[in-house]
């Protein structure tokens, strides 16, 4: 019997057929229609696949999915959902909600020189449409999310950062979920090029409507040509009942630097796979991460980095923190190539677990084939310290509170990392609001 | 203010408090000595509330209340501080917030609206001066790569700014140098009053030069086996705790 993600897949692939004269882009169509067919071939990954033993696909393939429209009239204003306040008022901002564009709650005239910014099918252009050819290069990837996403992908979302462009406004894209029906299939996709020497940052933040249902797949493709560096935030505060399974693809050139954040506190189920390839000499990669879960959530962070050229560095940090019934999985993974020499590469992994019935799995996978090779890994799973504890409530802070002081402290190392002040702020009073932990705001309050 | 009646407890089925008597009165200090293993750490570690005890017989009456049915904030919210032997490291916990923290949690406790950020720090400036602690350590995480003697001053700070009405200050000079010790001593001694009792734990009589005791007991396994004034430590000095032991047994 076929389950209702195999149903809604056939229904929706039939649809995609009837209606290829009404597309906006007729040269996508034979990519789209393949990348669905390979889905419906391989069908949900289930937890004897080695790369989705902890996290479990059933309730996605329970409840299948449908589309969300395009022209998607969710009544939404500024003040429905809650996004990061950046503290410019002239920001450069992208709304998307249900995974369609919003001109109405989107600021993009603020762009300053150097950086274009397109929606792929909204008018022909040579740029965008040699940007899109990633898409075509995504399917060596036999990623079926990454073919999910391609099958049924609508508004797709094209940046490129042009020749020693250095840009100091970050572009912040925010998707919104908001849905009462489950299931409903939202497809961010992001092309990103940052050309030679240039410099640029964006925020990738995916927010929800309380009790929004849906199901986010999104997709995050970036390249930097030589000498180009980009610092990406990802950052995910959504439903508690909404599912999300998310991927980033870097491919870092010569002398390029890639830097990450990735702050995840919702959903119910999230899934993030981070691919960097360190592709060419000096190229190099900072992967910082925070997860907090609670209740019945699942988060599972897959890293990772390929070191295939030489004199390439990599670092990782990721800090998770686990509370109620929730379940964490980091898998940092790091291959160094053949004749990729004088490589260094750093992974640790520190996670927090505040109640008996959470869990974590850490695991760190070293692919090692060069000789020339500076690599360390660790990991660590712990308690609240007991004699921190009892120190702070012998000087008078009630239990509650010193729980809450020592696990922001734990949380603080991470958010210590982050780049972004205005992020920094921003994940500090979310994490303090997150847990319940309001009374601990005016301690911190003079800071 | 604070009695102690007959006072038994274990860790893990061993006794190691076997009917300890004790009463202290406001403006008292009281010296509590001993050889390692007498039970003294314990002694103080129960008075704070620390877990992992099992007190098996006796009572605790601090200010009219059942001190050991108490959490241990409770206990600092009725003014009962503990300086510890090894001051804990805590890294990403500020200290002034955490001081901060502190005071409101003891203010609630007892019905006082919270200092304002600027009384706050007016009060702190003027008590880190006061025990010689430098001021940079304040806006450090806790104890953090504090030398030995500074987390020492740092106790001793925290203790001037929560002004507790029973400092039990648990081993306070090990491991000090005399400049540290000179300035511990300072700060404790500019906190005596009336209203305020001390228990020191120490195993040596050096503190009891600066910091001079109204009552001197001697514990030695669990019990207290000799009491007396100040000349009492010089004694022990003079003649070691198996001149204690020797006695007790005739």
């Amino acid at each position: 019997m076929m389950n209702a993600f195999a149903t809604s897949l056939k229904r929706e692939l039939k649809r995609l057929k009837e209606n290829k004269s009404q597309t906006a882009w007729p040269s996508l169509e034979p990519l789209k229609y393949a990348a669905g067919e390979r889905v419906a071939d391989s069908g949900l990954p289930t937890v004897k696949n080695e790369a989705w033993k902890y996290t479990n696909l059933v309730s996605l393939s329970k409840t299948g999915f449908s589309l969300a429209q395009k022209t998607d009239q969710t009544t939404l204003d500024r003040n429905s959902f809650e996004y990061i306040e950046l503290a410019s008022d002239c920001e450069n901002r992208a709304v998307f909600v249900n995974g369609g564009f919003r001109d109405d709650l989107s600021q993009l005239h603020f762009l300053p020189q150097g950086i274009k910014v397109w929606f792929a099918g909204s008018e022909p252009n040579a740029g965008a449409d040699e940007l899109l050819k990633t898409l075509g290069d995504d399917t060596s990837k036999h990623d079926i999310f990454t073919d999910l996403n391609t099958a049924f992908l609508e508004d797709v979302l094209i940046v490129e950062v042009e020749k020693n462009s250095v840009i100091d406004r970050p572009l912040h894209i925010i998707f919104v979920g908001s849905s009462n029906e489950p299931g409903l299939l939202r497809l961010p996709r992001i092309i990103v090029k940052g050309r030679c020497n240039s410099s640029f940052e964006i925020i990738e933040e995916y927010v929800g409507i309380q009790g929004d249902l849906g199901f986010t797949n999104g997709v995050t493709d970036i390249v930097l040509e030589e000498g180009s560096k980009i610092h990406h935030s990802r950052l995910q505060v959504e439903s508690d009942e909404a599912s999300h399974i998310g991927r980033l693809s870097v491919e870092v050139g010569k002398d390029g630097d890639f830097s990450s954040d990735s702050v995840v506190f919702g959903a119910e189920l999230s899934r993030v796979d981070i691919d960097v390839v360190l592709a060419d000499q000096g190229a190099s990669c900072n992967l910082n991460g925070l997860f907090v879960g609670s209740g019945r959530q699942h988060i599972d962070h897959h890293t990772l980095i390929d070191h295939v050229a030489g004199n390439t560095q990599s670092e990782e940090l990721y800090h998770g923190i686990l509370d109620d019934h929730s379940h964490g999985v980091f898998n940092g993974k790091v291959i160094v190539r053949k004749n990729a020499q004088y490589i260094s590469a750093k992974q640790t992994s520190n996670n927090l677990l505040l109640s008996g019935q959470s869990e974590i799995d850490t695991k760190p996978e070293l692919e090692i084939y060069a000789d020339d090779v500076t690599c360390a890994h660790g990991a660590t799973v712990g308690e609240l310290d007991q004699s921190a504890l009892f120190y702070l409530r012998s000087r008078g802070i009630c239990e509650e509170d010193a729980r809450a002081l020592l696990t922001f402290a734990f949380a603080q190392k991470a958010i210590a990392n982050i780049s972004f002040p205005g992020i920094r702020g921003w994940i500090e009073s979310r994490f303090l609001g997150h847990h319940g932990y309001s009374k601990l705001n005016s301690v911190l309050e003079s800071r | 203010m604070l009695a102690v009646r007959n006072l038994h407890a274990e860790v893990n089925g061993t006794a190691i408090l076997r009917g300890i008597d004790l009463d202290v009165e406001p403006g008292e200090v009281h010296a509590i000595m001993g050889p390692n293993g007498s039970g003294k750490s314990t002694f103080a570690h129960i008075l704070a509330g620390r877990e992992g005890y099992t007190v098996t017989e006796g009572s605790v009456i601090f200010e009219n209340q059942p001190l050991l049915e108490l959490e241990p904030e409770e206990r600092a919210g009725l003014g009962v501080f503990l300086a510890f032997q090894y001051p804990v490291e805590i890294p990403g916990v500020n200290n002034v917030y955490m001081l901060k923290a502190a005071l409101n949690g003891i203010r609630a406790h007892r019905g006082e609206t919270e200092l304002s950020a600027v009384e706050f720090l007016n009060l702190v400036k003027s008590r880190v001066k006061a025990v010689g602690l430098d001021e940079a350590l304040l806006n450090r995480p806790v104890n953090e790569g504090f030398s030995g003697g500074e987390k020492k001053r740092n106790e001793i700070f925290q203790m001037s700014v929560l002004e507790p009405r029973l400092a039990i200050l648990d081993e306070t000079d090990s491991g000090l140098d005399i400049d540290a010790l000179k300035a511990v001593s300072k700060g404790v001694n500019a906190m005596r009053n009336d209203d305020r009792a001390f228990i020191l734990v120490t195993h040596y009589q050096r503190l009891l030069n600066y910091i001079v005791p109204d009552h001197v007991h001697v514990l030695s396994k669990g019990r207290i086996v000799k009491t007396g004034g100040k000349e009492l430590a010089t004694e022990l000095e003079e003649r070691g705790y198996d001149w204690v032991k020797d006695e007790t047994l005739e």
